[in-house]
């Protein structure tokens, strides 16, 4: 009777294992991709982060066209909750036609850099400079101190930073930053179809492993292996933050380009707003020691942050540029990518994959399995 | 005394305001295919201009861009022959024998300061087509700017002991190795390009300043415009270079901003 039992054991689970296609070692790898959600770390360079009242108060701004000098848009009129926290336009419409494509807020917290350049280093500071900027919300801080005061969050404002006429108008604009950052930190991507996947495979449990689509495990295998997008789309967040030249151009017009890293990290340097700056909450300066070592590279020219591929599917369009259309072109993008633009001594990482239609379905099935929609 | 002060003042201020505009001499630029279509060469010779380019060194994949840019700054370029038709030779062109024809016709309608930036490394350069093409360059007493490693530098002389080589990227090797190329090779130059390991935030790399000091008269800078929105990275470049030669006393980085290029160019 036992040795049946055992029999039939090991024909069972030769049976589920043979749905599982992923070896050993694609396993171990798969598993660094999670667990989901991640937990959370208050930020201490903002005062406010975790407080229940900033965070109503970040929302209630976030959606509000209080933040813009002339109450034309709010936050969400780019950043649009019911969509993923983007807009499907390739570059984002402020004042004007911006240069780049409205990034999701999903999965900010206790990031190192922030932007598709990376201007900033902490996401009270990314709150804050839109604010300013004068083709986005187009505040000053003097502005800004009184449209909140005539507003009907000042009571709000007051409860959590204190009295709004003693403060200077940089300090309001500081606060309301973290405000908005102490919402944006709760702002976490969906579990998904693929994160089912990888804890059943993490608990060795494979029948339930097995009912992740083989066309995404395929594409899985592409990723982890032949693809090596895992190189730099790693970990929990499948991103590793940091600036890559991945074979876009860069034009903007007939006579500028948009510098990327190169241009984030000029502002960065010069930047009051940073973790090693004043209006950083933390005495400590946790973190501070990025923007401090921070190098400049030549190979920082044109190349942009790594995004996170969580809730991809739900973000269309794609690159920093917003080019390409949908996963698929993304895929065929690296599929057929032209290394002749890339310097020979920069992303050796990227390589012509020249996928078959299989592998390129299989790769978008994977992405597909990142995001919440495909349950 | 108020007139001595104002003198020195004067002075002071004229040292800076030279300091500032130190002119550069870029060793290594591409003004490729894909950037002759997206970049007009009126528009690279403004860019280059506005940089305080005084001249650089041009070689371009196919070598129509280097003529077009020639003929719009010709005070400025020192035009390189590239054995490349296209940027995606690179690692392919020493097996292609019809590079020779390519760089022949070239040779025998334009004139040329050098040949390259060729790519190749290691026994690449006993290829036939690279021995061929250090030939065309002897016959002519070129300049070779090549890109690769110690050990085609090597082979590189070994072929042609009187060669005049331009080391791209300074081979991307660390500063004791490049010193001991230039240490047994007195007729290696090296280029700095792509490369920012030199200095970081107002300090010279204390192994690269042994370096230059050693060698005061074999380093110069360059941008290397590799894709076609690089030509919008010439002026940060020439800022950047300034910025950190500075840190360096005048006459070094005199001759790495511009004197060494031109001194290279100068010799025989």
């Amino acid at each position: 009777m036992k040795l049946w039992f055992t029999a039939a054991l090991i024909a069972l689970t030769g049976a589920v294992r043979a749905e599982v296609l992923l070896s050993a070692d694609e396993i171990e790898q798969t598993l660094s991709f999670g667990p989901w959600s991640p937990s959370f770390h208050s930020d201490p360079s903002n005062r406010v982060s975790n407080n229940a009242r900033a965070i109503a108060l970040g929302e209630a701004l976030f959606n509000d066209p209080v933040l813009s000098s002339d109450g034309a848009f709010s936050c969400a009129s780019c950043h649009d909750p019911e969509q993923a926290f983007t807009t499907p336009e390739a570059r984002a419409l402020g004042r004007v036609l911006l240069d780049r494509n409205t990034p999701s807020l999903r999965n900010l917290a206790g990031l190192r850099w922030y932007g598709w350049g990376g201007k900033s280093d902490n996401l009270w500071a990314a709150s804050l400079h839109p604010i300013i900027e004068e083709q986005e919300m187009a505040h000053s801080p003097e502005s800004l101190k009184t449209a909140i005061s005539e507003s009907a969050y000042i009571d709000d404002f007051e409860a959590i930073f204190g009295v709004i006429q003693n403060q200077d108008p940089e300090l309001v604009l500081v606060n309301t930053a973290k405000a908005l950052s102490a919402y944006l930190e709760t702002l976490v991507a969906d579990r998904t179809q693929f994160d089912d996947f990888r804890d059943a495979l993490e608990r060795r449990d494979f029948p339930a492993a097995a009912y992740y689509p083989e066309a995404a495990q395929r594409g899985l295998q592409l990723f982890l292996g032949r693809g090596n997008c895992v190189f730099c789309h790693n970990g929990p967040r499948f991103s590793n933050n940091e600036f890559h030249d991945a074979g876009v151009p860069y034009f903007l017009n007939e006579t500028e380009v948009d510098e990327g890293r190169f241009g984030g990290l000029n502002f960065l340097l010069s930047s009051p707003y940073t973790l090693d700056g004043d209006w950083n909450d933390d005495p400590d300066k946790h973190g501070a020691w990025a923007v401090r070592n921070v190098r400049r590279s030549h190979a920082d020219f044109g190349t942009f942050r790594t995004p996170s591929l969580r809730g991809v599917a739900e973000t269309a369009p794609y690159m920093h540029d917003g080019s390409l259309r949908d996963l698929n072109g993304v895929i065929r993008h690296y599929s057929k990518i032209n290394t002749d633009r890339l310097h020979t001594d920069g992303e050796a990482i990227l390589l012509q994959l020249n996928l078959s239609e299989q592998e390129i379905a299989d790769l978008v099935a994977f992405l597909m399995t990142l995001s919440k929609a495909s349950y | 005394m108020l007139k001595q002060i104002c003198i020195l003042s004067a002075a002071l201020f004229c040292s800076s305001a030279i300091a500032q505009e130190r002119p550069i001499f870029d060793a290594h630029i591409h003004y490729s295919h894909d950037a002759v279509k997206l970049v007009p060469p009126e528009q690279v010779a403004k860019i280059l201009r506005d940089a305080g380019v005084r001249k650089a060194l041009v070689s371009s994949s196919d070598d129509n861009g280097t003529q077009l840019l020639l003929a719009a700054a010709p005070d400025i370029v020192v035009p390189a022959l590239r054995p490349y038709r296209r940027r995606g030779e690179i690692n392919t062109w020493m097996h292609d024998e019809s590079v020779i024809d390519y760089l022949e016709e070239n040779l025998a309608k334009n004139d040329y300061e050098a040949i390259g930036e060729f790519h190749a490394y290691g026994d690449d350069i006993k290829t036939p087509v690279i021995q061929r093409m250090i030939a065309l360059a002897k016959e002519r007493n070129l300049i070779l700017h090549h890109h690769g490693d110690r050990e085609a530098v090597d082979l590189i002389f070994e072929t042609w002991p009187e060669a005049r080589v331009l080391w791209a990227h300074s081979g991307f090797d660390d500063p004791a190795r490049v010193v001991d190329a230039l240490n047994t090779y007195p007729r290696l130059w090296a280029d700095l390009a792509f490369r920012s390991d030199m200095a970081s935030r107002g300090r010279i790399d204390p192994d690269w300043k042994e370096a230059f000091e050693a060698h005061p008269d074999r380093f110069m800078v360059g941008t290397d415009t590799f894709a076609p929105e690089r030509w919008y990275y010439v002026g940060p470049h020439a800022d950047f270079s300034r910025e950190w030669l500075d840190l360096l006393p005048d006459q070094i980085a005199d001759n790495i901003a511009y004197a060494n290029a031109e001194r290279l160019l100068a010799s025989e």
